[in-house]
């Protein structure tokens, strides 16, 4: 079942509950929950906003600070008396496609990266990990802030820098699957037929680092939407009228006394996805790799 | 063993100065600078601006001005802060000792409740604490830390008084008991990411000895389960987990700065947020290498340790 | 006590005193500048009793008070140092360091308004015990214009020519040309003492800048990085007080919090920013506090970049002051506090024009001026004219919250009549850097202060030679030009005698409130709170800080 033999496991219990399929099962289930609520979230995030009678922009200085459940607003209103809801399910949008796309473009910067670090090890390989190091040991949420601070925010621009803050874990991992895949018998033949470098580092040796790669980026969504959401709460992120899960955390504090639902509401809505994401990630985790399967 | 220390010295050099580079880079190639805050002092002009930049070397070409930093860095000149132009160790220090206890008692109950629920986890694998401990470490993992801090803050000072809201201590009273009844709250938040992590490793930690001839000897020989757990389980996993420790500082590092931001908390996270704001560069540019400094430091640390304590390991 | 200067508004008669408290009770809070330390109610103690804890959200660094710093650090100045004379809550001079205050009629400025001469209080001893003399002054004077040193602000001193000690307690100068503005700038320049700086190699890092040591009513303890600084009486003070034995300056760096300290006790003072809109109702109804509005100097606009072709147009900056709900704007998001205006002067200056007309809140009058000026609406709704879309960038300051309020607020008006206003807002150091400076933006809401202490000189904000992006140096970075306005700023500020003077000033006020290169918003008001029990607590519009009197402060007894 494995390449690796494993010390023989042992329950120390025994029952229905610590059998092999029960485990799976648990673990399944909550991958699965996790798949099912970022399912939920997003259809909530492209439908909702139009089965909704508010629109998230629509300022009504009336009805400013409506608690939940009370009047038309169902999540209540925020200073400028705009709905919550609508608000949260548009925000929804922005947070889940800055993770998604700052996923997409770090995970080709830490693929791209570390399958040529991997490939041509060496002087190559060195300089590069180094490279990895260097940025690995800044406290990534200090230069996240540092650039965040000092650039014009846009989504994009928000998108990029988380992107290029969090690279680096794809890099060292497709490096160390590249080095181990570089002298199997697959790749020896591919450079015997003299294909071109390129060929094999993007055509043979990443797709059989794939199963690490798609772990990592499950996971680099959730971090991504928790950076996201920090950032916008300095005020350095996605900025306003434009919601996103940070941006409508930003400044509640101040009315945390008045008007808690400010900032109970997006948190609980970033806690749900970031937590739905790490579920799938620990799920794939278990599923593509045997051996943390027995953890 | 000298060798592999000055040559992973000697990396840690490199690393610092791209570590620098990147930093001076991404500071002063953005728009602004240090003066622009001073824009809206009323009487003041673009004349005073461009003099008062021009006395202080910002109008040279940035090679220039990284070179001139980076010298004096050499010959242990940090530079001065254009706040209040004290020299930026004296500025960071202020500050790091802040950071330090919160870090610290933050690092005392995560290990220590983590430690505990990893084990137990363990030994009672299976079981509806183990997986609820799983399942709970997965959320915790999740949970924005300055959100968790805000809720708290809202249920522990807004609603049942408890607790203070934030800083480090009451004006004029510098006790113990208050400096613990303002550290609790911000250090269980912070501890909070890092109880996961701790309890997750341990877990893992415990399994593996657990499932060693050793410790079946052991059992076998009568030892008590607790007995073996003590003698076996904590002394093997030590190894790792000062590995563990010395990896985790750049989290905690990241996490301070997070919490400090909610809580007031006069450290080095706050100074950072303060000084980015400010564009004091000097302070930046210095907190950014002191934290560099300060990883390289643990992660080289936590490597001799885990040689120290374990002589199979030999660096080389 | 009998040189001291008293003054009628300071110190008012029991009279006064009730009158004004009856005004506190009809309107629930005190709008006017002034508010009278009580004289009926209790004495300053005969020696120094008690401290004060004050709560800054900013952190004071800058203790050089030449030096490049924000508002907080003066805090620390007007307690350690003194200049030669200061600027009372109406405006009027009052002595200090100087025995008098110059001017044309006592003989102190010369009739062309060239020849200064200061006489200097004798007996005076800085905190080191060294006697302070003009020779201190003429240092002050000097460093202040000094090549190496990067003095904060050389405008006006840059003028000074020929200082000459005439005695240790007086001194003359020279100006190159007559410029009235000079009295308020030296009431804003402390002086420094020469002993300590003058040895300095480089005075820009001195160990003074970090241990001040002045002639100020309080002197330098400590400082606590990221925390507190501490203050302690100076015994040999030479005016009224201290009469409190500690001041504390304690950084709060979030404002809730800065207010809870307040509530619960643990400062007795709150500085800038004081208390947030939000939490005016709660604070007014405190146990044990007195809770005020206080009116600063600070104006609130939305400004244009008349160079942009969206605003070159009168008529299109008249129909978005039209469109704009100041009230809904002043009553919602601020909570009713600041006072609306028409003008960069703020209300309580002599300089103030109360006769502009007042502004209409008028969507059906703002969309007719467009369509009168031939501003066509387009397929997107979005009006249009020769081409050029009515679509325009708004910026402030990302992270203030009520503004961004402001901005999202008036973005739906604006669209009510057909202009599209997008938000762009920056980070601190990106906002006020080059975009705003060189005039890079569309459209900014600001609150800048104009003019400097209470004179009414803003040469730097309006004249042609001012505009940064057309290789001036000033702040004028709505790029506005008026040759009249131009001329008129000249006049004034060669005019010594105040009556005289206002008539430049009132005009220059009508010309701004018909062009409108900024849409004024209202004139700043701060909840500000301090224990009961704080005497001399006088709000100074003319200066940026609360405690500017803080030797006078007392605690009353019981």
């Amino acid at each position: 079942m494995s390449v690796s033999s494993p010390p023989i496991h042992r329950p120390i219990k025994s029952g229905w509950w610590n059998s092999r399929t029960f485990r799976r099962f648990v673990r399944h289930r909550l991958a699965a929950l996790g798949v099912v609520m970022v399912i939920l979230l997003t259809l909530a995030c492209v439908i909702g906003p139009y089965l909704l009678p508010y629109n998230d922009l629509y300022i009504d200085l009336r009805a400013r600070f409506s608690p939940p459940l009370t009047g038309y607003h169902f999540l209540g209103t925020d200073p400028l008396g705009r709905d919550i809801a609508a608000r949260l399910l548009m925000a929804g949008r922005i947070s889940m496609l800055v993770g998604f796309a700052a996923m997409i473009l770090s995970t080709m910067i830490g693929a791209t990266i570390g399958v040529v670090a991997g490939y041509y090890g060496g002087r190559i390989g060195t300089v590069l990990m180094r490279f990895v190091d260097a940025v690995l040991s800044f406290p990534s949420i200090f230069l996240l802030l540092a650039l965040a601070a000092f650039i014009k925010p846009s989504p994009i621009m928000i998108t990029v820098i988380i992107a290029i803050t969090s690279w680096m874990e794809v890099a060292r991992i497709v490096e160390a699957e590249v080095r181990s895949l570089r002298e199997r018998d697959f790749i020896m033949a591919a450079r015997m037929l003299g294909l071109s470098n390129r060929w094999i580092m993007f055509r043979e040796l990443l797709p059989n680092a794939m199963g690490p790669i798609i772990v990592a980026a499950t996971l680099t969504v959730a971090r991504a939407i928790l950076l996201e959401a920090y950032v916008s709460f300095l005020g350095y992120g996605i900025q306003p009228p434009l919601p996103s899960w940070g941006n409508m955390l930003n400044g509640a504090q101040q009315y945390l006394q008045s008007a808690p639902w400010l900032a109970i509401i997006p948190g609980v809505a970033i806690t749900l996805a970031v937590t739905s994401f790490n579920f799938i990630g620990d799920g794939l985790r278990d599923a593509l790799d045997a051996r943390s399967d027995l953890n | 063993m000298t060798r592999y220390l000055l040559n992973r010295l000697g990396q840690s050099l490199v690393l610092l100065v791209l570590v620098s580079m990147i930093g001076f880079a991404v500071l002063n190639l953005a728009p602004g600078g240090p003066l622009s805050q001073f824009a809206l002092t009323p009487g003041m002009t673009q004349a005073d601006l461009d003099r008062i930049s021009a006395q202080m070397g910002l109008d040279r070409p940035l090679v220039v001005q990284y070179a001139d930093w980076f010298w004096r860095l050499l010959r242990g000149d940090w530079g001065r802060s254009f706040r209040d132009s004290r020299p930026v160790l004296d500025v960071i220090g202020g500050h790091f000792a802040a950071t330090l206890l919160l870090m610290g008692t933050a690092t005392v109950i995560s290990v220590t409740i983590g430690t505990w629920v990893g084990i137990k986890g363990a030994t009672k694998r299976y079981s509806i604490f183990d997986y609820a401990a799983t399942v709970g470490a997965m959320v915790a993992l999740s949970i924005p830390t300055f959100w968790f801090g805000l809720v708290a803050i809202y249920i522990f000072s807004l609603k049942l008084g408890w607790l203070p809201a934030g800083n480090m201590y009451t004006i004029g009273n510098g006790s113990f008991l208050d400096y613990a009844i303002h550290l609790i709250m911000p250090a269980m938040v912070l501890a909070l990411v890092d109880v996961a992590v701790w309890s997750r490793y341990m877990r893992t930690a415990t399994l593996d000895v657990i499932n060693q001839d050793f410790v079946r000897t052991a059992r076998a020989k009568g030892m008590t389960p607790r007995r073996v757990l003590m003698k076996h389980v904590v002394g093997n996993a030590l190894l790792p987990m000062i590995t563990l420790a010395g990896l985790q500082v750049p989290t905690l590092l990241g996490g301070a700065l997070v919490t400090e931001t909610v809580f007031t908390w006069p450290g080095m996270g706050r100074l950072f947020l303060d000084s980015l704001g400010y564009q004091d560069y000097p302070v930046v540019m210095g907190l950014l290498m002191f934290s560099a400094i300060l990883v390289l430091l643990s992660n080289l640390a936590a490597d001799l340790l885990t040689a120290f304590v374990d002589p199979r390991i030999r660096l080389t | 006590m009998s040189d001291k200067h008293r003054n009628a508004i300071l110190h008012p008669n029991r009279r006064q005193a009730l009158a004004m408290m009856g005004m506190v009770g009809a309107t629930g809070l005190v709008m006017p500048a002034i508010l009278g330390r009580d004289k009926a109610h209790a004495a300053p103690p005969s020696a120094p009793k008690g401290q004060v804890i004050i709560g800054f959200s900013q952190e004071p660094t800058v203790f050089n008070p030449h030096m490049l710093h924000i508002e907080v650090d003066e805090g620390i100045h007007f307690s350690v140092f003194d200049p030669l004379f200061n600027v009372d809550p109406e405006g009027k001079f009052t002595p200090a360091l100087a025995v008098e205050v110059p001017t044309v009629e006592n003989g102190g400025i010369s009739a062309d308004g060239l020849n200064w001469k200061v006489k200097l209080r004798d007996g005076v001893k800085w905190h080191d015990g060294k006697p302070f003399t003009a020779d201190d002054v003429k240092f002050t004077l000097d460093l202040v214009v000094d090549k190496d040193f990067r003095s904060a602000r050389r405008a006006g001193h840059d003028q000074v020519r020929d200082i000459k000690v005439v005695s240790p307690t007086e001194i003359t100068w020279r100006m190159e040309k007559p410029y009235a503005p000079y009295a308020s700038i030296l009431a804003a320049t402390f002086i420094v003492p020469k002993h300590i700086l003058e040895p300095e190699k480089d005075r820009n890092t001195a160990p003074f800048n970090n241990a001040p040591v002045g002639t100020g009513p309080f002197k330098w303890v400590e400082r606590v990085a990221g925390d507190h600084i501490e203050l302690a009486a100076n015994a040999d003070y030479y005016g009224d007080g201290p009469y409190l034995e500690r001041v504390i300056y304690k950084y709060i760096p979030d404002l809730t919090v800065l207010y809870t300290q307040f509530k619960t006790g643990d400062i007795d003072v709150t500085g800038l920013q004081w208390i947030t809109p939000d939490h005016y109702d709660e604070a007014k109804a405190l146990e044990g506090k007195t809770v005020q509005v206080v009116p600063g100097g600070t104006v609130e606009s939305v400004t244009f970049n008349m160079e942009k072709p969206q605003f070159k147009d009168r008529a299109v900056r008249q129909a978005l002051y039209h469109a704009l709900d100041k009230t809904t704007i002043i009553d919602a998001l601020y909570y009713g506090l600041p006072a609306p205006t028409e003008t960069y002067m703020p209300q309580q200056s002599f300089y103030f024009n109360p006769d502009l007309p007042k502004h209409e809140f008028d969507i059906e009058k703002a969309k007719k001026i467009l369509d009168d000026a031939g501003w066509k609406p387009g397929e997107d709704g979005i009006r249009a004219k020769d081409g050029v879309r009515l679509s325009f960038s708004n910026s402030t300051t990302a992270g203030n919250h009520i503004r961004e309020q402001v901005q999202q607020f008036m973005q739906q008006s604006f669209k009510d009549i057909g202009v599209e206003m997008t938000i762009s807002n920056l980070p601190p150091a990106v906002m006020w850097g080059e975009y705003w400076m060189q005039s890079k933006f569309d459209s900014v809401v600001v609150g800048l202060d104009f003019l400097t202490g209470p004179d009414p000189d803003t040469s730097d904000y309006f004249l042609t030679s001012s505009i940064n992006a057309k290789g001036g140096a000033g702040q004028n970075t709505w790029q506005y030009s008026n040759p009249e306005v131009d001329k008129l700023l000249a006049e004034g500020g060669q005019v010594f005698v105040p009556e005289e003077r206002k008539k430049a000033y009132l005009k220059i006020q009508e010309i701004m409130r018909d062009d409108l290169p900024f849409l004024p918003i209202f004139q700043y008001a701060t909840i500000r709170g301090r224990k009961k029990g704080m005497t001399g607590f006088t709000p100074n519009v003319n200066n940026r800080i609360d405690s500017w009197n803080v030797g006078t402060w007392y605690w009353e007894q019981a």
